[in-house]
């Protein structure tokens, strides 16, 4: 065992004997942010809580949150772009797969319309659906299926950005009658949530599908590059 | 209500032209600027319009009260920070539209990166919630990173994973500093935590992960290893952007929280170490600096000594008089704000020196100063406000510190001052003996686009003018402090 290892150890022991202390020797809390979000939960449009924190109460920060996502696919788009590679060869040319993949593919649409909608009265929502939406995607590359839509660069593009767009858009024009950003009226607050996470889903959906799909096929460490770089003798 | 659009457009501006520029086609995403950069003067003015006539403000969004939403806090310092974003994102902003001309297509996504950084930033200006700063924090550490690793070569990939590892590493410490914080007080607002924060093992276990975590993003010596290799090889605009913007942002959140949690919670014994930690940096990095064959490289280690300055507000505000508290605070705010003025003009002259004579050895910079004055001469402004030497924003940083250091009776620091400004001295005049030596290296230089020698020019006179017009900015920058200055 190397020095650097049994350093590394101790310092990971020393961060959990922390922690454990903190969280032992922790004070309760004198403000009660539950009791807030439960009177609050009338005029936030949604039944649930966690929905009504992450998409009314704190939207802003899911706001953000969706900004991390779009710029991790602008990094890998750009990575892309400058290392073009080999012909993608990806996906088994398998019959059974396809004929599997006809009968998943409509039911994960459907599990992922039925997370979607149970996110205002259930745990579930926007994050989830997008993630089993990926799944589609993702199957459809690994069995080799293409499809025009998801190849087409500009479309993709759009359906990425559709997300933060309608987000911002909605946030901005709330502010209309005079009234701070992401100020939803009370009355149309149901309805505002549901078209920020449909249009959510897709994107988040799409951005987890674009980041597997422009992985490179080989791994790309720039150790590997100078390995590939240096001639052979 | 003051600001009602003004304030969140500082970050929607941003990140609706980043989307904007993702969809459009990469001839044009350049273009974009000049819709993107007079809206977002006019609303860093109008903030500023607001901060002078109304007082320091309270933005709430989704019109929640805080804890149960998210405010946005306007003082003085915010918009501060907000203006020097505006001033140096806008010149850097220029200055890539004509470096990146030479560049192959791919580099078009600096711009996307751009306005995401910027949305980042603004987002950590105006945050008063401590998980939505780990948020923006986030949104400014992915964009750089992806800028670092925009050039795609071997050296650039390796730096930005690096950069990354650190960044992340950072974050999730800092993230488990907000949760123990959210578990023992119930509150994620500053102005909450101020009420409710108590001197308690979770406290301080919390503190210590905070700092760490921003420590390593602030890349304060010996935490500093990722920075030179970062942004000394990214292309020049981005290097300028993060050594002048990106890595005060983990700063300032350490800053604000430092004065939140107050001198009850804050040990003096840390804010000791910080200061030594800082002296390190201030030693090391202008040793390391002098040392350096590279131009951009000599630059990014200005920066690990330059920010070394930064951490002597700590021991300077922690249990000592009034009075040298706020020549402490007044001292780093304009030692921060004149280094993202002179390191932006440093590196983007250093940029234009390069492509002059089209290497980065400095030691090819043999008789330069025939060729390229003014390169040159901007490098010497940005330098003088690093060294320290009047009348430049430095030395008027410099001169409130030593003042502050001399009131709390902590001499020790006086030697980190005066040694700091012989090293910076050693480094930039290492650069100009090169260039002023007569030598049969070269007979002839490129010569760059104007616009990038005047951007560089703009930005060194304003390091030197922030100095001899300091009282205006200190006096904005004061209000609502935390340290009772009103």
């Amino acid at each position: 065992m190397s020095l650097r290892t049994v350093f590394a150890g101790l310092l990971c022991l020393g961060v959990i004997i922390a922690l454990g202390w903190a969280v032992l020797e922790r004070p309760m809390p004198e403000e009660n942010l539950p009791e807030r979000v439960a009177e609050a939960m009338p005029e936030s449009g949604v039944e649930h809580p966690i929905t009504a924190v992450l998409l009314n109460f704190r939207s802003y920060d899911t706001l953000l949150e969706i900004a991390v996502l779009l710029l991790a696919v602008v990094v890998a788009l750009a990575l892309r772009e400058a290392q073009p590679d080999r012909p993608e060869q990806m996906g088994l040319d398998n019959p059974l797969l396809r004929a599997v993949m006809a009968w998943l593919l409509p039911l994960i649409l459907v599990v992922a319309g039925f997370l979607l909608w149970a996110g205002s009265y259930q745990p579930g929502g926007a994050f989830q659906a997008g993630a089993v939406l990926a799944a589609a995607g993702v199957l459809l590359r690994l069995a080799g299926v293409t499809t025009a839509w998801l190849d087409n660069a500009t479309l993709m593009r759009a359906g990425l950005a559709l997300g933060l767009l309608t987000f911002l858009g909605i946030g901005l024009l709330v502010m209309l009658p005079g009234v701070p950003f992401l100020t939803y009226p009370a009355e149309h607050a149901g309805a505002l949530i549901l078209l920020i996470e449909l249009t959510l889903t897709l994107s988040i959906g799409l951005t987890l599908i674009s980041l597997f799909r422009l992985t490179p096929p080989y791994a790309d460490d720039p150790d590997d590059a100078r390995r590939q770089e240096t001639p052979k003798p | 209500m003051i600001g009602l659009w003004s304030v969140p457009l500082l970050f929607a501006l941003p990140l609706a032209l980043g989307i904007l520029s993702l969809l459009v086609a990469p001839a044009w995403r350049a273009r974009l600027i000049f819709i993107g950069l007079p809206l977002l003067v006019a609303a860093s003015l109008d903030v500023l319009a607001g901060l002078a006539t109304a007082g320091p403000q309270v933005y709430r969004l989704g019109d929640w009260i805080a804890p149960l939403g998210i405010n946005l806090v306007v003082d003085g310092l915010a918009v501060g920070m907000i203006l020097m974003t505006t001033l140096v994102a806008s010149l850097s902003a220029l200055y890539a539209r004509v470096y990146l001309r030479d560049h192959p297509p791919a580099s078009s996504f600096f711009w996307p990166l751009l306005w995401f950084l910027w949305a980042g930033m603004n987002g950590i200006w105006l945050a008063e919630d401590i998980f939505n700063l780990y948020v923006g924090l986030e949104v400014m550490g992915l964009a750089a990173v992806g800028m670092v690793a925009l050039r795609a070569t071997p050296q650039a990939l390796a730096a930005a994973m690096r950069y990354l590892l650190a960044a992340l590493l950072g974050s999730l410490a800092y993230l488990l500093g907000v949760a123990l914080l959210y578990g023992a007080y119930g509150t994620l607002s500053m102005a909450g935590l101020q009420e409710a924060a108590t001197n308690n093992a979770t406290t301080q276990v919390a503190l210590a992960l905070i700092i760490l975590g921003l420590l390593l993003k602030t890349a304060l010596f010996p935490l500093h290893a990722w920075l030179p290799p970062a942004h000394g090889g990214a292309l020049t605009p981005v290097s300028a952007l993060l050594s002048a913007l990106v890595i005060k942002g983990s700063f300032y959140i350490l800053m604000r929280l430092w004065l939140v949690l107050g001198p009850e919670v804050t040990p003096e014994l840390t804010a000791q170490l910080l200061g030594v930690l800082g002296a390190g940096a201030v030693f090391f990095g202008g040793w390391m600096a002098w040392r350096q064959h590279h131009l951009k490289q000599l630059v990014a280690y200005s920066t690990v000594a330059q920010i070394g300055y930064l951490f002597l507000f700590f021991p300077l505000v922690t249990n000592t008089s009034p009075e040298a508290a706020r020549l402490a605070w007044d001292g780093t705010l304009m030692m921060l704000v004149a280094h993202a003025l002179a390191k932006a003009a440093l590196f983007l002259s250093a940029g234009n020196l390069i492509l002059a004579v089209g290497s980065p050895q400095i030691s090819h910079l043999v008789g330069i100063s025939r060729f390229r004055p003014m390169s040159l001469f901007s490098f010497g402004l940005a330098g003088v406000s690093l060294m320290g030497l009047p009348p430049s924003g430095g030395f008027t940083a410099k001169w409130l510190l030593l003042h502050s250091a001399i009131l709390s009776g902590q001499w020790w620091w006086l030697i980190v001052l005066f040694l700091g400004g012989l090293l910076s001295a050693a480094y930039i005049f290492k650069v100009f003996r090169m260039s002023f030596r007569e030598g049969p290296q070269i007979d002839r230089s490129v010569t760059p686009p104007l616009t990038l020698d005047v951007v560089a020019l703009v930005l060194a006179a304003s390091a030197i003018v922030i100095g001899l017009f300091a009282h205006l900015p200190l006096h904005w920058l004061r209000m609502g402090s935390m340290l009772g200055m009103g």
